[in-house]
């Protein structure tokens, strides 16, 4: 009896690794024959070199966002299977991440010298922003990438640290308003509010008529920038367009009069109810899905957040999009628009040039996978002749293209922790304690003093 | 002569061991003091002494008064509110009730599940007006209480102990019932005899036998409670503003958002001196009981 169980555990055994042998030798002749398939492929690639290894390599890429609600995702699904098809050899390993794990695990990566071969950067000092990616030496200079002629060159400097662009920026990123076109007429309003006195007026309206005007998902703080940018595009920087300049040099302060405005136009949507009650008790995806059920009629986010908030819903209805209008009658509404996040190389990547090839295949006007990544991008592309995707943003970015009036989200120029003590601050107005707009700009300032040692 | 040789053989067997109790823990708290002086970002490699400035700036934000007090009140809710419940789900399991099996897996159930998914399923059930909670006082009628429970200064605290509490209890139950077996049938029969009560059998009877399984959970709920982290993380970011966070979680976001490594590892030695003192009075107090128990 001991001897049978003994003698069939080891059959078992042997019969596993054949199966396991099996196995790993049909995806070896899998490669195989399209290695002969690839290798005739150089007519289409923009790069100099023929020499794409002929060795399997793997890239592995990490970047923040949300999977697409619908469709096929195109950086989780569509890149890496566009990047296969034309190098046969490069397998591309993609992860996406909620935006707060995103940046905690790359940084932890790259600081232990496991960093992925692309990832996402930011603009300038943002969180991981291109200035200090660049400083400690985890991005890779792209400067003799072959497609910087067709880039915008404010999209190229947002993401360059003396004078080399280090990542690619996927855009333009408007922040703004987005709108229930069905709530907004039942209501009774016709046409969109162009300064801040007719804002108030238009959200009193839809509260006279039993709908929320707006939600937030204030239980992930970060959403509360999105709201004070915009105000800060109109109230701060319009008459001093240097001022993160001067605050570096302390020539200015955040207790500045122009943010203290900024602060209390933003806390008179809580005062006055206009956001939706027990907006800190909800998440952003959760608030999110009120907008597209019809219960808000308005949310302020980005770009970036189109396909969340086209997704189907409870209520079918049109979206718009506005700048919120912090300005005074009489006065242009200033949008809030930055450069968007970018792709960068590692810069000890062990397939940096494999990774470069890639890049320029992504680039190529002319290749497929520029084209789907044209079509599946919500930032607005920087790259010439490249026409808007989505209607939707066409006013605003009209606007902006005629006038030149925006003013870029202003963490980018703060070092990174000041605008989560503005958060903190400000989520305890939106909780109803005793806290003033002076309280919330002297703790940005406090912070900004101690995180800005350079 | 063979137990020379072994004596000195043993010590050999033991230095793999050794060796990576040093390099993965006594070594990390080596570099955490070290760090706790400087500047270290995390990030970039180079890094100032900068003295004893991490300590002087924590002390003077409210960030670590408000840590502490949320551990010391998470901990001692988990702590007693959590063990007192146990107990007496364990001493209903003891019973003969139909089904016993049945309710045993159910009560032990959450515990399996891992935190984030518990952590996210019940911030949709606290979700203001749509969630779980709001939806069913609005069933039954009741509209006039606040539902906004991650949202609000007061409640956030105590709604993510309710969940700390849903879901450790099943190890504790489980331990409190292994320890009700132990208790010995004749002593119970005895006391009925004489004529005690059930409070009176349980208070001195069951109890007294139950102090070893009474330190075990103890220890356990207040390592677990001074550990506390998932729930705030995955509920509420730590928030509203800063009012649930604890010591570990004002030291993760420290480290990784704000990227003051040497801060953190400032927080890290007041929290290592805070949970020593803690553990120091328990362990007393407890070993104290069981003595006279």
């Amino acid at each position: 009896m001991k001897r049978f169980s003994r003698q069939s555990f080891v059959m078992l055994l042997i019969a596993m690794l054949l199966v396991l042998g099996a196995c790993s030798s049909n995806s070896n002749s899998g490669t195989g024959s399209s290695n002969t398939g690839g290798s005739s492929n150089t007519g289409s690639s923009n790069s100099s070199d023929t020499s794409s290894d002929e060795k399997p390599v793997t890239l592995t890429m990490l970047v923040s966002g949300a999977k697409a609600a619908e469709g096929e995702d195109f950086e989780l699904e569509i890149f890496p299977r566009l990047v296969k098809e034309k190098f046969p050899n490069v397998t591309l390993e993609v992860q996406k991440l909620p935006d707060e794990q995103y940046y905690t695990t790359v940084k932890t990566k790259l600081g232990a010298g496991e960093g992925p071969d692309i990832f996402l950067v930011f603009p300038k000092l943002a969180n991981m922003g291109a200035i200090e990616v660049a400083k400690a030496g985890y991005a890779a200079d792209l400067s003799d990438l072959s497609f910087w002629d067709r880039v915008s060159p404010a999209a190229k400097n947002d993401m360059s640290y003396e004078g080399k662009p280090y990542a690619v920026a996927k855009g333009m990123d408007i922040l703004g308003t987005y709108y229930n076109k069905t709530l907004f007429e039942q209501a009774g309003i016709t046409e969109i509010p162009q300064d801040w006195p007719s804002f108030l007026e238009a959200a009193d309206k839809l509260k006279a008529a039993g709908i929320t005007p707006i939600a937030m998902g204030d239980k992930d703080m970060w959403v509360i920038q999105f709201g004070m940018y915009q105000l800060a595009a109109n109230s701060v920087y319009p008459t001093d367009p240097e001022f993160d300049t001067k605050l570096q040099t302390s020539e200015t302060q955040l207790t500045d009069e122009k943010w203290i405005k900024t602060i209390n136009q933003y806390k008179e949507l809580y005062d006055k109810g206009y956001v939706v009650n027990g907006s800190l008790g909800m998440a952003s995806a959760q608030a999110a899905q009120q907008f597209v059920d019809g219960k808000a009629a308005m949310i302020f986010t980005g770009t970036w957040d189109l396909p969340s908030l086209t997704a189907t819903g409870a209520a079918e209805f049109e979206r718009g999009f506005f700048s919120l209008p912090g300005n005074e009658p009489g006065q242009p509404v200033y949008a809030s628009a930055s450069t968007a996040a970018g792709y960068a190389i590692n810069a000890n990547s062990k397939n940096l040039d494999v990774a470069k090839e890639v890049f320029e295949y992504l680039f190529d006007a002319e290749s497929p996978l520029f084209e789907a990544w044209v079509a599946s991008n919500p930032s607005i592309s920087v790259f010439n002749g490249v026409e808007l995707q989505n209607d939707i943003f066409a006013d605003v970015l009209g606007n902006i293209q005629e006038t030149g009036n925006a003013f870029y989200f202003s963490n980018q120029m703060w070092p990174a922790g000041v605008s989560d003590a503005m958060q903190s601050k400000f989520a305890e107005i939106i909780g109803g304690r005793a806290v003033t707009a002076e309280d919330v700009a002297k703790a940005m300032q406090d912070k900004y003093t101690e995180l800005y040692k350079q | 002569m063979n137990s020379a040789v072994m004596k000195k053989t043993m010590y050999f067997f033991v230095l793999p061991a050794l060796v990576f109790y040093c390099i993965f823990w006594i070594f990390p708290i080596f570099k955490l003091f070290q760090y706790s002086v400087t500047d270290y970002n995390g990030y970039v490699q180079s890094f100032n002494y900068v003295g004893l400035d991490n300590f002087k700036q924590l002390f003077q934000e409210e960030v670590l008064s408000i840590s502490i007090k949320n551990t010391l009140i998470y901990t001692a809710i988990t702590v007693i509110l959590g063990n007192i419940i146990a107990l007496m789900i364990a001493v209903l399991l003891n019973a003969s009730i139909s089904g016993k099996a049945f309710y045993r897996s159910a009560f032990y159930i959450p515990t399996l599940f891992s935190a984030i998914v518990v952590g996210f399923i019940w911030s949709y059930v606290y979700m203001p007006q749509e969630g779980l909670i709001a939806s069913f006082l609005e069933k039954i009628g009741i509209t006039t209480w606040d539902t906004n429970f991650l949202g609000s200064y007061s409640k956030s605290l105590y709604s993510i102990i309710v969940v700390d509490i849903w879901k450790n209890i099943g190890t504790s139950v489980i331990i409190f019932l292994a320890g009700l077996q132990t208790v010995p049938h004749e002593l119970v029969e005895a006391g009925k005899i004489d004529g005690a009560g059930k409070w009176k059998l349980f208070r001195f009877i069951t109890l007294p036998m139950l102090a070893t399984s009474v330190t075990i959970n103890i220890t356990l709920s207040v390592i677990n409670g001074l550990k506390a982290f998932d729930f705030p993380f995955i509920m509420t970011n730590g928030g509203p503003g800063i009012s649930t966070n604890t010591l570990i979680y004002a030291m993760y976001k420290m480290a990784f958002t704000d990227q003051l490594f040497g801060k953190a590892a400032a927080l890290g030695i007041i929290s290592f001196a805070i949970i020593i003192v803690i553990t120091i009075i328990c362990v007393f107090t407890l070993n104290k009981k069981e003595v006279s128990a």
